[in-house]
């Protein structure tokens, strides 16, 4: 009974901080739209950030409170929204999970950039963990009763606030219609910034009140993974409702506590469990709980573009990346090779995600995840021969492969009828769980009936970590570098050279259409399950192979390479790059397969080597870390990707030969130049990537007909507004409204010499787009 | 047996009731009007109709096979097709590949469905009068003749009871007419055709029957003339005493 009290005084204390933290979720996510991932990374801030001022500074415990909740918390919120977020209206909903995870990403690294992880740091509870209370026999810490409290007097807050406040009852409204709020006199983007100031308050608070209970130390990672056990707890609010809310979280701290206390001593994975619970809870929540019924496009437009290439083009750009790689082969060293071949099968599983979310417009937050699942049945079926002389099968990876398809199928099946975001969350709440729970199953269990040992993620004595030896397969032998580089490339074009293929054929024409229109696609009779479910099964097929590959470049793994924030990561850097693209995949695997890696330890590399300025280049090297999060943060501004805007200027330049020979040939004279030694490789490339960055400039420069082409093309109600009138101009507004009659004959003349004049009657539509404009404002 | 038949369908948001008791009845080979003033119900009828919303009383059925529960993908293969009022064009394709992916998703019924998607594509597009703006991407098009793409879109599927919610609305008087002559055509090719829509003349020519909808129920039923000279109808749209 005792056991019993104390286990559930602490669940409710648990529960009671989840809420506060769940609450600010859907407070945010109510009013913007914006699922916020890097909630539980702005709660570490603040738990930091506190620690700093009160341990550090050696501020007074209530200053150091008003300071970090008072302030810093509110004004984090505000100004995240003010600066970021508003940018994402009309975005798809990828490009808003994508920024949020790049703020979690980029906070994480700016904590590391702060506070060393190596040193330990501990936040003792209010009032010293000896001041304490006996309730019916059981001791309770003063903080745990304070957070107990808190939370209480914050859900009583809310609902005042929400109900008796104008301006609640205003946010409310947010919810509902902006247009609608606007019109009686608010102004959404304030309650907007408002919302999210009290959001990122209320995850403050929660990582200030979390720390201690939870052991008290300060640890970055695991602190914003613990506030994301709070997504349980909002989901099975269905995002809405704060009641709803407060109950999840409070049935989500009674069963970790619970299970934390009576789960058997002899159960090895009790305390994995106890981690992954929270996501196992999502996960079903996810599945049990009603879903918004199938609705059209929520905005006429997003923002994202894509251009489509043929197949034809597809297969000549898949012929040159192998030669280029081939040739660049030329210029790299063996550890080159090593990371770079890493970076191509980072670039592998990345094109799952162009299949998924490029295509299609589904969601997966763990693509390495389903990596991991193909590693392992291809570790325990496909390896042979011991040592140096072990080598992967094919038979391995097939079956690995294949096996991944049925996993995916079997975790999206049921969460298929989930749209968008939902299916990321159950994505997620897979991969955290994956890797909590299955790949820390290092302990081998004994089989019964065949009488033998068998552990999934274990090489052998409890050790934590497989080793993939490479593929061989007759002549094809992997463990040669070079011939892994130049294998993992023609996989990687050979994929993409499939994806152009597929999205190109009919099955590819009907992915668009369920991604840009379910309830049409619907309606004309697709069955959006079988489709889903097919596009997810080879998604994940492609994820697992990519997952196989990165393995055995990386020869051995541990749980931590298949960690959900690499998925994420990857997702962040191929968004970034163009997720509608299979050379988005290229850039978005090889930026965080190498990319980012690699200037890190080359700044770190110049500190140590120049000491006068070794300040500036470390901070240069943590400043690097920091990058891809500031680049993912900075999609909302260009949801469409680098790579569509570097083939929109090339596409410029296909009407300019020369400019592309000329630039051909410096490139090569660079290669050359590199390849005898004359120029350094670090030079080199970065001459070919200026050169390729500034080549089409010089084209458009040289191209005066083609800036003329470009001024006619603005639309004709739009004409006059940034280039002044002429009088072609003038004739063509004439002829689309029709009143060439009614005009003075000169003027006449003079357009009939500009252009074409129309006959007045017949297809008016066609060849007058003014016309049909002022139709459409009168709809 | 008419094609479509609604019968006693109500649905309620909340406290509000959105359809109350609605009954229609769709002919094969003749368009059947669906008039009412914005906020009657007509769209929520149309999803009631494609399965895209469950109604809380009544039933649906599609020639004689009651349909109520069925899926709207279920519905599309029994023959149903629709157009929307807000725009739902796949607007990452071209106008011809809108119109080729319904082939496409035809196609996927299954064996017995099939038809040949690129000739019957051209066909649809001949049809419906869209050659010159086939190549253009959906987005770059006018609306008058974005509802002409959904109709053409809705097409492909070889429906026999299609659904049109404002075709003619953003499109110019002379497109309305080459419209109009469109859907006399495919009315007499023996499809069952339902039309909501706003321009009184569109409707009052083509139209053989008319319901008119007001505030979620069914104030008259019959044929243009009378429903125009109908004391109910009067009031409901020109407001106040008849």
């Amino acid at each position: 009974m005792h056991l019993f009290l104390t286990y559930t005084i602490f669940g409710l204390v648990l529960g009671g901080v989840y809420a506060i933290a769940a609450s600010g979720l859907v407070l945010t996510y109510n009013t913007s739209g914006i699922f916020n991932f890097a909630h539980g990374a702005e709660a570490m801030l603040g738990a930091f950030l506190y620690w700093e001022v009160r341990y550090g500074w050696g501020v007074p415990t209530p200053l150091a409170l008003i300071l970090v909740l008072g302030v810093f918390g509110p004004l984090m919120g505000g100004l995240l929204y003010l600066v970021i977020m508003r940018g994402l209206r009309n975005t798809a909903e990828v490009t808003k999970v994508v920024v949020t995870v790049a703020l979690m990403l980029g906070m994480l690294y700016l904590s590391e950039w702060f506070w060393n992880p190596q040193t330990d740091r501990t936040v003792v509870p209010f009032f010293g963990i000896t001041s304490q209370v006996k309730i019916l026999g059981a001791d309770v810490t003063t903080h745990e009763l304070i957070a107990l409290g808190t939370a209480v007097l914050i859900g009583l807050g809310l609902r005042l606030f929400f109900y008796r406040l104008r301006i609640g009852v205003a946010m409310r409204g947010a919810v509902d219609d902006p247009g609608l709020l606007e019109l009686n006199g608010h102004n959404p983007e304030r309650i907007a910034a408002l919302s999210w100031a009290m959001g990122s308050f209320l995850a403050v608070l929660a990582g200030v009140l979390l720390t201690p209970i939870s052991g008290g130390a300060l640890q970055a990672n695991s602190l914003t993974l613990l506030v994301i056990d709070a997504f349980a707890a909002a989901v099975f609010g269905r995002l809405r409702s704060i009641p709803r809310t407060y109950i999840g979280a409070l049935v989500l701290g009674l069963a970790a506590s619970y299970v934390l206390a009576y789960s058997p001593k002899t159960w090895q994975w009790a305390s994995n469990f106890r981690v992954s619970l929270p996501m196992i809870v999502l996960f079903v929540v996810l599945i049990v709980l009603p879903q918004d019924r199938l609705r059209g496009a929520s905005v006429a437009r997003t923002r994202e573009r894509a251009h489509l290439p043929s197949v034809r083009s597809a297969v000549i750009a898949g012929a040159a990346l192998v030669v280029v790689v081939v040739l660049l082969r030329q210029l790299m060293n063996d550890s080159d090779i090593t990371t770079i071949t890493l970076g191509m099968t980072f670039a592998v599983i990345a094109l799952s995600l162009t299949l998924l979310t490029g295509y299609a417009g589904e969601m997966n937050l763990a693509a390495v995840s389903f990596g991991a699942i193909a590693t392992m049945v291809s570790y325990h079926i496909g390896v042979t021969g011991h040592g140096l002389a072990s080598r992967s099968t094919l038979w391995g990876i097939v079956v690995g492969v294949i096996v991944t398809a049925v996993v995916g199928a079997v975790v999206s099946l049921p969460a298929l009828r989930l749209r968008g975001l939902y299916l990321g969350l159950a994505t997620m709440a897979f991969g955290v769980f994956l890797t909590d729970m299955v790949l820390m199953d290092s302990n081998p269990h004994r089989i019964p009936l065949i009488h033998t040992k068998f552990s999934l993620f274990s090489g052998g004595a409890g050790i934590n970590s497989l080793v993939i030896p490479p593929l061989r397969i007759g002549p094809l032998d992997l463990h040669d570098g070079t011939t892994f580089l130049v294998t993992a490339t023609v996989v990687f074009a050979v994929l993409g050279i499939g994806l152009v293929a597929l999205r190109n054929s009919s099955y590819g024409r009907r992915l668009t259409a369920m991604k840009d229109s379910p309830a049409a696609s619907a309606t004309l009779g697709q069955s959006l399950l079988r489709l889903k479910l097919s596009v997810f099964m080879l998604s994940a097929a492609v994820a697992g192979l990519g997952g196989v590959l990165m393995s055995m470049a990386l020869g051995s793994v541990t749980p931590d390479n298949f960690s959900i924030f690499l998925s994420l990561s990857l997702l962040m850097l191929t968004v970034v790059a163009g997720i509608s693209y299979v050379s988005g995949a290229l850039m978005g695997g090889l930026l965080s397969g190498v990319g980012f890696a690699l200037i890190v330890s080359t700044f770190h590399d110049l500190a140590s080597r120049h000491g006068s300025v070794h300040g500036l280049f470390s901070f240069l090297a943590s400043f690097a870390t920091v990058t891809p999060a500031l680049i993912g943060i900075g999609v909302g501004r260009n949801p469409s990707g680098s790579v569509h805007d570097f083939v929109d200027s090339y596409r410029s330049l296909r009407h300019r030969p020369r400019v592309l020979v000329g630039g051909g040939a410096v490139e090569a004279v660079l290669y050359v130049l590199s390849l005898t030694n004359v120029l350094g490789h670090w030079w080199f490339a970065i001459l070919t990537s200026v050169l390729v960055m500034f080549l089409p400039l010089v084209g458009q420069m040289s191209d005066p007909a083609r800036r003329e082409q470009e001024a006619a093309a603005v639309p004709l109600e739009l004409a006059g507004i940034d280039s002044p009138y002429s009088d072609g101009l003038r004739a063509e507004l004439d002829r689309a409204l029709g009143i060439e009659d009614l005009l003075p004959p000169e003027r006449l003349a003079r357009s009939r010499r500009n252009g074409r004049r129309s006959d007045g009657s017949g297809d008016r539509s066609m060849t007058e787009p003014l016309g049909a404009g002022v139709g459409d404002a009168g709809t | 047996m008419p094609a479509l038949e609604v019968s006693d369908v109500s649905v309620r948001f909340g406290g509000t009731h959105a359809l109350q008791n609605v009954t229609i009845t769709v002919e094969e080979g003749s368009v059947t009007g669906l008039i009412g003033p914005n906020g009657a119900g007509k769209t929520t009828l149309f999803n009631v109709v494609t399965g895209l919303l469950s109604p809380t009383g009544g039933r649906v059925s599609l020639h004689g096979r009651d349909v109520t529960a069925a899926a709207p993908a279920r519905r599309a293969r029994l023959g149903l097709a629709r157009t929307f009022q807000r725009l739902e064009l796949f607007t990452s394709l071209s106008v011809r590949d809108n119109i080729r992916v319904a082939g496409d998703i035809r196609n996927g019924w299954g064996r017995s469905h099939r038809i040949n998607v690129a000739k019957e594509t051209e066909r649809i597009i001949e049809l419906t009068g869209l050659g010159d703006i086939a190549g253009r991407d959906v987005a770059d098009i006018p609306t008058g003749r974005a509802r002409v793409v959904e109709v053409a879109r809705s097409l492909m599927t070889q429906p026999t009871v299609l659904l049109l919610d404002e075709p003619a609305a953003g499109q110019t008087e002379q497109e309305t007419e080459v419209f109009g002559v469109l859907l006399g055509r495919l009315a007499d090719s023996g499809l069952a055709i339902c039309l909501v829509e706003h321009d009184m003349s569109l409707v009052m020519r083509v139209s053989a029957r008319l319901h008119v909808l007001d505030y979620g129920q069914i104030l008259a039923v019959g044929r243009p003339e009378e429903i125009q000279n109908d004391p109910a109808v009067i009031a409901a749209y020109l407001g106040g005493a008849a």
